[in-house]
């Protein structure tokens, strides 16, 4: 086959890489769904209930009917079966039927000429409630005589929405054994995804029966299929496509999905385009969440510093509907006790049921609050050994070879102690951590009485990809046109996180092309074959195989166009820069191979598909393999709390993070840095609170998310694999099958920094908090 | 409907004319009367700086404002940055630096350090920290755009110098 002259890439890893769609968003062109207007088109407005828990007595929408420009009003009764959808649990509705579970439920849209109109028409329907006890506390959801949430209990427990178990030796026999014991529980927040865009969804009636929704969901495919169910249609009349998509962080499936059907809906019985798009505060309400979580940990270790088992029992907040809560659960089981050697581990999940909102997906999926937990825990138990808390992480952390707290070796390698190295040597660690050790002992000083200064650390593992929670692979589509350009039509999607410019240059390296050649088409479920859903950091491993894999086949066919037109054999064509070159040494262009293959009759179009290597996880027995790979990294942050105002500052943080291969080295880091800024805002300002399952913020006024002034200097690097034969042993670890070595980042990233934060609070402050996010100090 | 007022003004420099309605925001007005989309929505109560313009100069968030009271003033929205000649240095800078990831912030980012650069062409990173901090990013951690922000500045002293 044709070998590249120079091993070295074009565009993998190369820093000057730029986002393909940069010029259209700098200058205001890139059209985002509330930007898109067509003739004709009506407003969608949506009824929601103010109620946290009660049932329906009389809903009635023919008074909105009567309201001037009113269109189309709709509830339940226009879907089919009532309109259920969800999964793994089918218990929500596109519009609640017979019940209302929280604040925000969805009760009845319409669809109108204006905004005004649309206003009057949602204030014009009758609804009258029973109002039912509410819960809001997860300890009361099991309680006899509580009411139970669901329609149907999905385990037959009431309130019950699923559990999970992981089995990995007997650490009990270890605790009664262990000489130092830690016992704690910790309690996460819910969080709010606060994408700068609400959700959204423009439909469009076709004729023959059919509809167009362009919607800002993450997996136009699931859109389909949810909306197509409930409509009654086939899902080839059903088509959705991916606009811009102004972020999303795991918040764009569900909610969105819902969105979807409901416009499609009013735009099907009007007759007319309808779009919909959710205000702010309707948006806080209406949305999902990050679960809120506790997790009671016990874990054990050897006077000298060997951890030796860890029991870990979470309960899970996942609010009126599963979503995607009985998922990151599981994930959040698999990970409870940290990325540590351990001879034994239990865990005991439960996920509940109350009228907090709902959770679901949101970036590090029951990972961001399960770690949190567990590096707090540590934390205290190397304070009770007498323990620096980086040193003894070095001494348990996982490393190439070791098993992880499930029982499995970790594929691949390990790259954590490298990461810990790297914060630890870059932040200058040991002369901080002596310093503001002092600083607490001494506490004469006048800057100790106005303020304290900490140092913490926190590492992390993260399973990669869908692991036990699905089939994990992806599809992706490249043909070549007529003007030499090249036509991607990938499976997976890109919401803000860069999947566009990742794929691009991994075809164009793949290909040997200029990466201008490559078009991404926006997502259409018309021309884009289904790949499941884009979570779990998995666009750029299993995405990226797929159309890496796909360039693949396209490569084949032109290196053998090249072979026809050089008259040697394929073997012998040699490539430099986009140019074929055979034994004669004359090169001849791409354009010249293109042509050459169409008059040959050769076809410039492909299909790939890439799946994982496929893992067996027991649900029943919670042993197994539950990820085909891992990734791993570590952060250390400085901070200081104010004895005047109790506030707390991060004057800086280092990160590091395991990675493979860099496609994208400026991508990288902006998702790096982004999910630092949010896991600042979990650490320190995020809290979406219920009180009887009332919402206690519906604005950035009250919900805060960290301003450009609130992040501090980042100090963040990706510790990459070294390339064989360089002589220097292997530093980073390369993801098994990750396209050119690489291996997934963007939820892992923000893991890591919350609980550093708090335990770099803990120098500062002498004060454990087991709870986020961290409260003023109060001396 | 019934009571619509004419307002007159400057919008990316070219003379305009369009009908309003008295509640309609300058936002509204610039997306669903002028087809102006650039600005976007994020909060429509002053927090996000979605939807910043410059109001004869002065850094705005146009939910905050009516879109009547630019009777007779200018406005420039992210439409107007570019020129004949070109990208404005900010906006070549956010590519640069690959300052963007969803985008959806982009153009108010770009409109408020437009405000900052026009003011104070050499700020430090803490001013142009503070200047910015009433425009929210979620993706990117602002790193990248506080660089794009000082590339750009360097780049337009340089300019001015020659």
């Amino acid at each position: 086959m044709a070998t590249p002259i120079g091993a070295s890439p074009t565009y993998v890893g190369n820093p000057s890489l730029q986002n393909v769609d940069g010029a259209d968003k700098i200058t205001g062109r890139a059209r985002y769904v509330g930007d898109m207007t067509v003739p004709g088109m009506l407003v969608g407005k949506v009824l929601r209930s103010a109620v946290p828990h009660a049932r329906i007595v009389e809903l009635d929408v023919t008074p909105a009917l009567a309201v001037a420009g009113v269109r189309a009003a709709i509830t339940h009764r226009d879907f089919v079966d009532n309109g259920p959808f969800g999964w793994p649990v089918r218990d929500a509705f596109v519009l609640a039927y017979r019940k209302v579970r929280y604040v925000g439920d969805p009760i009845a849209a319409v669809a109108a000429d204006t905004a005004e109109a649309a206003q009057a028409g949602i204030e014009a329907i009758r609804v009258t409630y029973e109002l039912l006890p509410v819960i809001s506390d997860m300890a009361a959801a099991l309680d006899p005589g509580a009411p139970q949430i669901p329609e149907v209990s999905p385990t037959g427990k009431g309130n019950l929405c699923a559990t999970h178990l992981l089995r990995n030796g007997d650490p009990d026999s270890l605790l009664a054994g262990g000489q130092v014991i830690l016992e704690a529980t910790y309690s996460l927040p819910h969080q709010e995804h606060a994408y700068l865009e609400t959700e959204g969804a423009l439909a469009i009636p076709e004729p023959g029966g059919g509809v167009t929704v362009y919607a800002n969901c993450q997996s136009p495919h699931i859109a389909r299929d949810t909306a197509a169910l409930v409509l009654g249609l086939e899902p080839s009349l059903v088509r959705v496509i991916q606009p811009f998509v102004g972020g999303a962080f795991g918040g764009k499936d569900d909610i969105v999905y819902q969105t979807t059907a409901q416009v499609a809906k009013l735009a099907l019985l009007a007759g007319r385009p309808v779009r919909l798009v959710l205000s702010r505060p309707e948006s806080m309400a209406a949305s999902y969440k990050r679960e809120s979580m506790k997790s009671r940990i016990t874990l054990a270790a050897d006077s000298d510093g060997t951890l030796r088992a860890a029991k870990v029992a979470i309960t899970v907040d996942s609010g009126a509907y599963a979503s995607m809560s009985p998922m990151t659960a599981w994930r959040a089981t698999m990970h409870a006790a940290g990325a540590y050697r351990y001879q034994a581990v239990h865990v005991d999940t439960q996920v509940l049921y109350t009228n907090n909102g709902y959770s679901g997906a949101f970036r590090g999926f029951g990972n961001t609050p399960a770690s949190a937990a567990a590096e707090l825990a540590i934390d205290e138990l190397a304070e009770r050994l007498g323990r620096d808390p980086l040193e003894f992480r070095l001494q348990n952390c996982l490393r190439s070879g070791d098993c992880t707290m499930t029982g499995v070796r970790t594929p691949g390698g390990a790259g954590l102690a490298a990461c810990l190295e790297w914060v630890r040597d870059r932040s200058d660690w040991a002369t901080k951590r002596a310093a503001y050790d002092e600083q607490r002992a001494v506490g004469a000083g006048v800057d100790s009485r106005r303020s304290r200064r900490g140092i913490g650390v926190a590492c992390y593992f993260h399973g990669s990809g869908l692991g036990g929670e699905g089939v994990d692979f992806a599809t992706a589509r490249l043909a070549v046109d007529a003007d030499y350009g090249i036509t991607l039509t990938a499976g997976l999607t890109d919401f803000g996180q860069g999947s566009r410019t990742v794929f691009s240059l991994l075809a164009a390296e793949t290909l040997g092309v200029r990466m201008d050649r490559i078009r991404v088409l926006r997502p259409d479920t018309q021309t884009a074959l289904d790949s499941g859903p884009t979570v779990a950091s998995r666009a750029s491993i299993v995405g990226g195989n797929a159309v890496r894999v796909t360039a693949q086949k396209i490569g084949h066919v032109l290196t053998l166009a090249a072979a026809d037109l050089l008259g040697c054999a394929p073997e012998r064509i040699l490539r430099s820069g986009e140019a074929y070159i055979g034994p004669a040494e004359d090169p001849i262009s791409f354009e010249a191979v293109v042509d050459h293959a169409r008059t040959m009759g050769l076809q410039l179009s492909a299909d790939g598909r890439w799946q994982v290597r496929p893992i067996e996880w027991d649900f029943e027995r919670g042993t197994g393999e539950p990820y085909f790979a891992y990734v791993f990294g570590a952060q250390v942050a400085e901070v200081e709390v104010s004895a005047v105002t109790g506030r707390t500052r991060v004057l800086k943080i280092w990160a590091a993070h395991d990675a493979g291969t860099i496609l994208y080295p400026k991508g990288a880091l902006g998702q790096m840095y982004g999910g630092i800024a949010q896991g600042l805002g979990y650490a320190l300002m995020e809290d979406f609170r219920f009180e009887a399952g009332m919402p206690q913020a519906l604005d950035f006024d009250r919900y805060r998310i960290p301003r450009a002034m609130d992040i501090p200097d980042i100090e963040g690097t990706y510790i990459q694999m070294l390339p064989v034969g360089t002589g220097q042993p292997p530093v980073g670890t390369g993801q098994p099958g990750g396209p050119y070595g690489a291996k997934n980042l963007a939820e892992p990233v923000m893991i890591a920094t919350a609980p550093a934060i708090a335990n770099a609070f803990a120098q500062a402050t002498g004060r454990r908090v087991r709870s986020m996010p961290l409260p003023l100090w109060n001396g | 409907m019934a009571n619509k007022i004419l307002v007159a003004a400057t919008i990316n420099g070219e003379p305009t004319e369009f009908l309003c309605e008295p509640q309609q925001s300058l936002l509204e007005g610039l997306r669903d009367v002028l087809g102006l989309t650039g600005a976007k929505e994020g909060c429509n109560d002053g927090n996000c700086g979605a939807c910043s313009v410059l109001l004869d100069g002065r850094l705005v968030n146009s939910c905050l404002v009516l879109a009547a009271e630019i009777q007779g003033r200018e406005v420039t929205s992210i439409e107007g940055l570019a020129t004949w000649q070109g990208l404005h240095p900010l906006q070549q800078a956010f590519i640069d630096e690959d300052a963007l990831q969803c985008g959806f912030c982009t153009p108010g980012m770009i409109i408020a350090a437009k405000a900052l650069l026009d003011r104070d062409p050499d700020p430090t990173e803490e001013r142009i920290r503070a200047w910015l901090s009433g425009n929210l990013c979620r993706c990117t951690g602002y790193d990248k755009i506080v660089r794009a922000v000082q590339a750009a500045a360097a780049a337009m002293r340089s300019e001015v110098t020659v």
